[in-house]
């Protein structure tokens, strides 16, 4: 059984419909994360499950248990904020037992629990000291270990990462993963960045305009995307126009096509088109930009219509790169890894 | 010959700087006598041993202090003050604290409008309110009384209260209380641990401006109070227009040293620079 459920929740903000209609299985000790750009309705419904709003409708439960209706000092669910929310008047120690200290707990279980938690987020010797004389990086696991003390069902995660400065997020997010895998506890996040989503995530809800969009493993969201939007938020893509004419696509590299006839959307990623010097069978244009990031070459290829292709190809050492103005062909390396979408790419 | 100065910081200051860092010395010197100058007479006077005011004193005495603690009238005015004193601080807190949060944290509509009448008794000169107030009481058959005092003061000090808190609560992270409330706590629980302890120093200050601004204040209470019962500010009102001994000086000295006094408290409790936003 999966221990937290969401049933078909909606919400309106006046007139402004946020979330329509979501749902969600999150089995025991996996990790999901919702992702989408902002204002599609993420941490709406993250601030659902921890009772900051009540949903107009549907259900929310744990571990078979309706929630919905409990205020938020009720539920059994822990929130890190995405400004971590420490309290800047007591020391990190009285943060993290604050939960406990609530729950009227024997002082000895409280210092107890403390300790073990300073030592589980490597800041023991900072018990003493306030929020503010700690780094963004430190605040954060404060944050965190303030939640995980109170042995809650599910923790709840709000961009966690979002103050904390790029070089810093990447190593933060496998600390993260690291200790929620020891812990062993059923996480959700939100974030709009979908590097972290692919980092973090067991499964990835994508979301936009307040629903959930699609469902999947990271791997599976990137390989087969169900729609355009899809496609174009998880990793990079090429979406291009295409008409499919009796299970062909009418493209310069036709593609056989197991949707309807019609207008569709082909998704090709960059690492998968290849070009070549001159005119040839494929889409034609010519090298709008060309950015050598080291172990690849990443092109912008101008078509004259629609918005140009990116290829991304790896680099030979010695070997210049084609300058911008030179003509290519760019062709599908992998025509099993393209993906047909029917529809047009920006309904 | 002008020759740059390295100045401390660095940076190249050239004479022109030296001379405009003289020019600010200077009016900052100036202004802070201005400031504290008409205090520092007054208690020089009040140590003259003579019985009318002289500047500088011919002599040190403390008789006129004596004089105080031996005027029953004197005394009896102070502990009307007092009394005073804190019953408007007691409502000003009472009322304006709510009020603040209602101001800060409210989603009503109108809400601007309740922070605009919140603050607006401060735009009224005190004369008004207490002129006000007196119509307002002859109007529905309320003497001027302890009370009537009491409650026009509060009209006259409330802003304080109100604005004070509101700047301290303005820089509270709303999220805090949900945090609290995540981590098990209700409301009245998450307003005693987390709110109030960090409010306390926004509160202490205002209570003791608001004690310090009813303490002294004589142009509301020259028109609401009691003329059996009158204040301190009233009744030395009416003894500077009878007497010219330096008893005034004495007494006004006790109290630039209560209002020395309250201010170190705030200073200590919040640190005054906090209290100009």
């Amino acid at each position: 059984m999966s221990q937290l459920v969401i049933e078909n929740v909606s919400k309106a903000f006046g007139t402004q419909q946020v979330l329509r209609d979501c749902g969600l299985a999150v089995d025991k000790g996996s990790v999901v994360t919702l992702l989408g750009p902002s204002g599609c309705g993420k941490t709406t419904l993250l601030r659902s499950i921890a009772g900051f709003l009540v949903p107009d409708a549907g259900r929310i439960l744990v571990n078979g248990q309706d929630i919905s209706h409990l205020p938020p000092n009720r539920r059994d669910v822990g929130y890190v904020f995405q400004n971590y929310a420490l309290f800047p008047h007591l020391t990190i120690r009285e943060n993290i037992g604050y939960g406990l200290k609530i729950r009227r707990k024997p002082k000895a279980l409280i210092r107890g629990k403390v300790e073990d938690a300073l030592g589980l987020i490597a800041l023991t010797d900072f018990g003493d000291r306030y929020p503010k004389q700690l780094s963004g990086g430190q605040q954060q696991r404060v944050a965190i270990a303030r939640s995980l003390v109170l042995e809650p069902e599910v923790l709840l995660l709000d961009e966690p990462f979002n103050a904390l400065d790029a070089q810093l997020r990447l190593s933060m997010q496998i600390e993260l993963r690291k200790l929620i895998d020891r812990v062993g506890i059923t996480s959700i996040f939100v974030t709009h960045d979908q590097q972290e989503a692919m980092t973090l995530s067991d499964r990835i809800a994508i979301m936009r305009g307040g629903r959930i969009e699609q469902l999947g493993t990271p791997l599976e969201i990137y390989d087969h995307p169900q729609t355009p939007f899809v496609a174009d938020f998880i990793g990079r893509a090429n979406l291009i126009p295409v008409a499919i004419r009796s299970g062909r696509t009418d493209s310069p590299q036709p593609i056989a096509a197991a949707v309807p006839d019609g207008p569709g959307t082909l998704v090709v990623r960059p690492e998968n088109l290849t070009i070549a010097e001159g005119p040839g069978p494929g889409w034609e244009g010519s090298v709008g930009f060309a950015t050598a990031l080291g172990a690849t070459i990443e092109y912008e290829i101008d078509r004259g219509v629609g918005e140009p292709l990116r290829a991304i190809l790896p680099r030979q050492p010695g070997v210049a790169p084609l300058t911008p103005g030179s003509r290519v062909t760019a062709r599908i390396r992998d025509e099993a890894a393209a993906i047909l979408l029917s529809g047009s790419p920006r309904p | 010959m002008t020759r740059p100065i390295k100045a401390s910081a660095g940076h190249v200051m050239l004479p022109i700087d030296r001379i405009a860092r003289w020019v600010l010395i200077a009016v900052t010197a100036f202004s802070i006598l201005l400031l504290i100058g008409p205090s520092l007479i007054v208690i020089a006077i009040s140590f003259e041993p003579r019985a009318y005011i002289a500047f500088p004193p011919s002599g040190f005495s403390t008789r006129w202090y004596q004089a105080v603690f031996a005027n029953q009238q004197l005394l009896d005015s102070i502990l009307v003050s007092v009394r005073i004193s804190l019953a408007v601080m007691a409502i000003c807190l009472m009322i304006g604290v709510p009020a603040a949060f209602a101001s800060i944290r409210g989603t009503f509509r109108g809400r601007a409008a309740l922070n605009a009448f919140l603050l607006s008794p401060q735009m009224m000169p005190g004369m008004v309110i207490g002129i006000a107030s007196l119509f307002f009481g002859a109007y529905i058959a309320f003497r001027a009384s302890d009370l009537m005092l009491i409650l026009s003061l509060s009209v006259f000090c409330l802003p304080f209260v109100v604005r004070i808190v509101m700047a301290r609560l303005a820089d509270l992270d709303p999220l805090l209380d949900e945090a609290s409330a995540n981590l098990g706590a209700g409301k009245l629980e998450t307003f005693a641990r987390v709110t109030l302890p960090q409010l306390a120093p926004a509160l202490c200050a205002a209570s003791a401006f608001t004690f310090i601004e009813a303490f002294d204040n004589v142009t509301v209470s020259l028109f609401t109070s009691d003329v059996r019962a009158r204040p301190l500010p009233v009744e030395l009102y009416y003894l500077v227009q009878f007497d010219s001994s330096p008893i005034i000086a004495a007494i006004s000295s006790l109290e630039i040293g209560l209002s020395f006094v309250v201010m170190l408290i705030i200073a200590k409790a919040v640190g005054l620079e906090r209290l100009g936003r």
